[in-house]
Protein backbone atom coordinates (compact mmCIF):
# COMPACT_ATOMS: atom_id res chain seq x y z
CA UNK A 1 0.00 0.00 0.00
CA UNK A 2 0.99 3.36 -1.03
CA UNK A 3 2.63 5.39 2.12
CA UNK A 4 1.95 8.76 2.71
CA UNK A 5 5.10 10.02 2.49
CA UNK A 6 5.30 8.04 -1.14
CA UNK A 7 1.62 10.31 -2.19
CA UNK A 8 3.07 13.21 -1.64
CA UNK A 9 6.83 12.26 -3.50
CA UNK A 10 4.35 11.58 -6.27
CA UNK A 11 3.44 14.92 -6.16
CA UNK A 12 4.02 17.00 -9.29
CA UNK A 13 6.58 19.99 -8.75
CA UNK A 14 3.19 21.96 -10.40
CA UNK A 15 1.29 21.03 -7.70
CA UNK A 16 3.18 21.68 -4.96
CA UNK A 17 3.90 25.39 -6.73
CA UNK A 18 -0.20 25.33 -6.18
CA UNK A 19 0.16 24.07 -2.39
CA UNK A 20 2.75 26.40 -1.63
CA UNK A 21 1.07 29.43 -3.01
CA UNK A 22 -1.82 29.07 -1.18
CA UNK A 23 0.21 28.81 2.18
CA UNK A 24 1.52 31.72 1.04
CA UNK A 25 -1.84 33.70 0.57
CA UNK A 26 -2.72 32.21 4.10
CA UNK A 27 -0.05 33.38 6.12
CA UNK A 28 -0.43 37.14 4.31
CA UNK A 29 -4.38 36.90 5.15
CA UNK A 30 -4.28 35.32 8.68
CA UNK A 31 -1.93 37.91 10.54
CA UNK A 32 -0.38 41.38 9.95
CA UNK A 33 3.20 40.58 8.62
CA UNK A 34 5.76 40.37 10.82
CA UNK A 35 9.35 41.33 9.85
CA UNK A 36 10.18 37.92 8.72
CA UNK A 37 7.13 37.63 6.38
CA UNK A 38 8.01 41.08 5.13
CA UNK A 39 11.55 39.70 4.52
CA UNK A 40 10.01 36.67 2.44
CA UNK A 41 7.78 39.12 0.51
CA UNK A 42 11.19 40.85 -0.92
CA UNK A 43 13.02 37.40 -1.59
CA UNK A 44 9.79 37.04 -4.05
CA UNK A 45 10.67 36.77 -7.83
CA UNK A 46 7.96 37.31 -10.64
CA UNK A 47 7.97 36.24 -13.95
CA UNK A 48 6.44 37.93 -16.97
CA UNK A 49 3.31 36.22 -16.79
CA UNK A 50 -0.13 38.37 -14.72
CA UNK A 51 0.84 36.10 -11.32
CA UNK A 52 4.67 37.04 -11.67
CA UNK A 53 4.00 40.77 -12.55
CA UNK A 54 1.41 41.24 -9.50
CA UNK A 55 4.49 39.53 -7.17
CA UNK A 56 7.03 41.81 -8.61
CA UNK A 57 4.91 44.60 -7.36
CA UNK A 58 4.43 43.51 -3.89
CA UNK A 59 7.93 42.60 -3.60
CA UNK A 60 8.44 46.28 -4.44
CA UNK A 61 5.95 47.59 -2.39
CA UNK A 62 7.53 45.04 0.74
CA UNK A 63 11.21 46.89 0.46
CA UNK A 64 9.41 50.43 1.11
CA UNK A 65 7.36 49.79 3.78
CA UNK A 66 7.92 48.96 7.95
CA UNK A 67 6.16 46.49 9.68
CA UNK A 68 4.55 49.23 11.53
CA UNK A 69 3.23 50.51 8.59
CA UNK A 70 1.92 46.74 6.89
CA UNK A 71 0.40 46.15 10.58
CA UNK A 72 -1.71 49.10 10.35
CA UNK A 73 -3.20 48.53 7.39
CA UNK A 74 -3.68 44.99 7.86
CA UNK A 75 -6.18 46.12 10.89
CA UNK A 76 -7.41 48.79 8.70
CA UNK A 77 -8.80 46.47 6.09
CA UNK A 78 -9.38 43.63 8.08
CA UNK A 79 -10.11 44.71 12.23
CA UNK A 80 -11.13 48.42 12.38
CA UNK A 81 -12.49 49.64 15.51
CA UNK A 82 -15.54 47.76 15.06
CA UNK A 83 -15.47 45.92 12.03
CA UNK A 84 -12.55 46.27 9.17
CA UNK A 85 -13.11 47.47 5.65
CA UNK A 86 -13.58 44.05 4.71
CA UNK A 87 -15.01 40.99 6.54
CA UNK A 88 -13.14 37.79 4.65
CA UNK A 89 -15.31 34.90 5.19
CA UNK A 90 -17.32 32.65 3.30
CA UNK A 91 -20.41 32.78 4.98
CA UNK A 92 -20.46 36.83 5.11
CA UNK A 93 -19.33 37.02 1.17
CA UNK A 94 -22.66 34.32 0.75
CA UNK A 95 -25.38 35.45 3.02
CA UNK A 96 -24.39 39.05 4.24
CA UNK A 97 -23.30 37.80 7.81
CA UNK A 98 -21.47 35.82 10.09
CA UNK A 99 -22.44 32.08 11.05
CA UNK A 100 -24.81 30.99 8.67
CA UNK A 101 -25.11 28.20 6.91
CA UNK A 102 -22.18 28.41 4.84
CA UNK A 103 -20.04 27.65 7.36
CA UNK A 104 -22.26 25.06 8.29
CA UNK A 105 -21.70 23.25 5.10
CA UNK A 106 -17.97 24.11 5.09
CA UNK A 107 -17.71 22.34 8.92
CA UNK A 108 -19.70 19.34 7.46
CA UNK A 109 -17.08 18.74 4.50
CA UNK A 110 -14.10 19.52 7.19
CA UNK A 111 -15.81 16.36 9.10
CA UNK A 112 -15.81 14.06 5.77
CA UNK A 113 -12.24 15.03 5.24
CA UNK A 114 -10.86 14.57 8.87
CA UNK A 115 -9.72 18.50 9.17
CA UNK A 116 -10.52 19.67 12.67
CA UNK A 117 -9.89 23.34 13.72
CA UNK A 118 -7.24 24.38 16.09
CA UNK A 119 -8.18 25.08 19.50
CA UNK A 120 -6.51 28.59 19.96
CA UNK A 121 -8.11 29.16 16.32
CA UNK A 122 -9.87 32.61 17.66
CA UNK A 123 -12.03 33.22 14.10
CA UNK A 124 -14.78 30.74 12.63
CA UNK A 125 -12.97 27.76 9.80
CA UNK A 126 -14.93 30.24 6.58
CA UNK A 127 -11.97 32.87 7.24
CA UNK A 128 -9.99 32.83 3.58
CA UNK A 129 -6.80 32.52 5.90
CA UNK A 130 -7.40 29.16 7.24
CA UNK A 131 -9.53 27.93 3.87
CA UNK A 132 -5.98 28.49 2.06
CA UNK A 133 -4.32 26.87 4.58
CA UNK A 134 -6.96 23.59 4.23
CA UNK A 135 -6.39 23.53 0.31
CA UNK A 136 -2.56 23.81 1.07
CA UNK A 137 -3.40 20.29 3.41
CA UNK A 138 -5.77 19.03 0.91
CA UNK A 139 -3.01 19.16 -1.84
CA UNK A 140 0.01 17.61 0.22
CA UNK A 141 -1.78 15.44 2.48
CA UNK A 142 -1.19 16.98 6.24
CA UNK A 143 -4.90 15.39 6.95
CA UNK A 144 -3.60 12.02 5.32
CA UNK A 145 -3.21 11.36 2.07
CA UNK A 146 -2.97 13.96 -0.75
CA UNK A 147 -6.30 14.10 -1.89
CA UNK A 148 -7.48 13.71 -5.28
CA UNK A 149 -7.95 16.78 -7.49
CA UNK A 150 -12.00 15.97 -8.05
CA UNK A 151 -12.52 16.02 -4.55
CA UNK A 152 -10.16 18.87 -4.13
CA UNK A 153 -12.12 20.80 -7.24
CA UNK A 154 -15.33 19.23 -4.86
CA UNK A 155 -14.02 21.27 -1.88
CA UNK A 156 -12.33 24.27 -3.82
CA UNK A 157 -15.92 24.74 -5.82
CA UNK A 158 -18.17 24.64 -2.45
CA UNK A 159 -15.91 26.60 -0.18
CA UNK A 160 -13.80 29.05 -1.78
CA UNK A 161 -14.57 29.82 -5.45
CA UNK A 162 -17.89 31.17 -4.79
CA UNK A 163 -16.78 33.83 -2.78
CA UNK A 164 -12.61 34.29 -2.99
CA UNK A 165 -12.61 35.85 -6.19
CA UNK A 166 -14.90 38.64 -5.19
CA UNK A 167 -13.10 39.01 -1.46
CA UNK A 168 -9.35 38.79 -2.90
CA UNK A 169 -11.38 41.89 -5.69
CA UNK A 170 -12.42 43.83 -2.57
CA UNK A 171 -9.20 43.61 -1.38
CA UNK A 172 -7.19 45.03 -4.09
CA UNK A 173 -9.47 47.88 -4.43
CA UNK A 174 -10.63 48.69 -0.75
CA UNK A 175 -9.37 52.10 0.46
CA UNK A 176 -6.68 51.18 2.56
CA UNK A 177 -4.83 49.10 1.11
CA UNK A 178 -1.56 49.82 -0.09
CA UNK A 179 0.68 46.54 0.31
CA UNK A 180 -2.64 44.65 0.65
CA UNK A 181 -3.45 45.74 -3.06
CA UNK A 182 -0.93 43.57 -5.07
CA UNK A 183 -1.67 40.60 -2.59
CA UNK A 184 -5.64 40.89 -3.48
CA UNK A 185 -4.57 40.74 -7.20
CA UNK A 186 -2.54 37.78 -7.17
CA UNK A 187 -5.00 36.16 -5.06
CA UNK A 188 -7.57 36.65 -7.74
CA UNK A 189 -5.73 35.44 -10.69
CA UNK A 190 -4.76 32.95 -8.63
CA UNK A 191 -8.60 32.07 -8.35
CA UNK A 192 -9.07 32.04 -12.09
CA UNK A 193 -5.57 30.04 -12.34
CA UNK A 194 -7.01 27.28 -10.07
CA UNK A 195 -10.98 26.74 -11.75
CA UNK A 196 -8.76 26.77 -15.02
CA UNK A 197 -6.50 24.26 -14.13
CA UNK A 198 -9.25 22.12 -12.51
CA UNK A 199 -11.39 22.62 -15.55
CA UNK A 200 -8.24 20.61 -17.77
CA UNK A 201 -8.09 17.94 -15.05
CA UNK A 202 -11.47 17.35 -14.54
CA UNK B 1 -11.86 5.38 -13.24
CA UNK B 2 -8.24 6.56 -13.76
CA UNK B 3 -6.12 5.73 -10.30
CA UNK B 4 -3.32 8.36 -11.59
CA UNK B 5 -2.70 10.73 -8.81
CA UNK B 6 -0.30 12.90 -10.91
CA UNK B 7 -1.24 15.62 -13.45
CA UNK B 8 -2.08 15.25 -17.10
CA UNK B 9 0.94 17.15 -18.83
CA UNK B 10 -1.58 19.99 -20.15
CA UNK B 11 -2.48 20.49 -16.88
CA UNK B 12 1.20 20.84 -15.72
CA UNK B 13 1.93 22.75 -18.50
CA UNK B 14 -1.00 25.45 -17.90
CA UNK B 15 -0.11 25.52 -14.34
CA UNK B 16 3.66 25.84 -15.35
CA UNK B 17 2.80 29.30 -17.71
CA UNK B 18 0.62 30.57 -14.99
CA UNK B 19 3.52 31.88 -13.01
CA UNK B 20 3.18 29.89 -9.66
CA UNK B 21 6.44 28.27 -9.98
CA UNK B 22 8.70 31.09 -10.04
CA UNK B 23 9.38 32.66 -6.41
CA UNK B 24 7.11 31.65 -3.90
CA UNK B 25 8.63 27.59 -3.81
CA UNK B 26 11.97 29.34 -3.64
CA UNK B 27 10.73 31.06 -0.14
CA UNK B 28 8.52 28.28 0.99
CA UNK B 29 11.19 27.02 2.85
CA UNK B 30 10.89 30.07 5.03
CA UNK B 31 6.66 29.98 4.69
CA UNK B 32 6.72 26.26 6.25
CA UNK B 33 9.40 23.77 7.70
CA UNK B 34 11.30 21.85 5.63
CA UNK B 35 8.71 18.61 5.33
CA UNK B 36 5.55 19.50 3.89
CA UNK B 37 3.42 16.83 5.58
CA UNK B 38 3.97 18.76 9.27
CA UNK B 39 1.28 20.98 8.21
CA UNK B 40 -1.53 23.26 9.66
CA UNK B 41 -3.48 23.70 12.92
CA UNK B 42 -6.21 22.57 11.43
CA UNK B 43 -5.39 19.14 12.93
CA UNK B 44 -6.06 15.58 11.96
CA UNK B 45 -8.21 14.20 14.55
CA UNK B 46 -7.19 10.85 13.77
CA UNK B 47 -3.76 12.09 14.49
CA UNK B 48 -1.30 10.55 11.84
CA UNK B 49 1.57 10.91 13.89
CA UNK B 50 1.77 14.84 13.19
CA UNK B 51 4.26 16.89 15.57
CA UNK B 52 4.69 20.11 15.40
CA UNK B 53 8.36 21.21 15.19
CA UNK B 54 9.54 24.88 17.13
CA UNK B 55 9.81 26.08 13.86
CA UNK B 56 6.24 25.34 12.76
CA UNK B 57 4.90 26.51 15.83
CA UNK B 58 6.65 29.52 15.63
CA UNK B 59 4.85 30.25 12.39
CA UNK B 60 1.32 29.04 13.45
CA UNK B 61 1.54 31.42 16.36
CA UNK B 62 2.46 34.27 14.48
CA UNK B 63 -0.27 33.05 11.82
CA UNK B 64 -2.93 32.48 14.76
CA UNK B 65 -5.81 35.19 14.84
Amino acid sequence: MTSVLDAQLSLSAEEKFRAHFYLLLSRLLGAPADAELLGLMQELEGDDSAIGEAITDLKKLAANISVDQSAEEYEAIFIGVTQGELTPFKSYYLTGFLNEKPLAELRQHMDELGIEKSEDAAEPEDHIAFLCEMMHGLIVGSFGKPLALPEQYRFFENHIANWAPKFFEDLETTESARLYAPIGRIGKLFMEVESEAFLIAA
Amino acid sequence: MDKKKSATPSRREFLKTAGLGVGVAAVAGGIVSADDAEAATLQDEKKTGYRETEHVKKYYDSARM
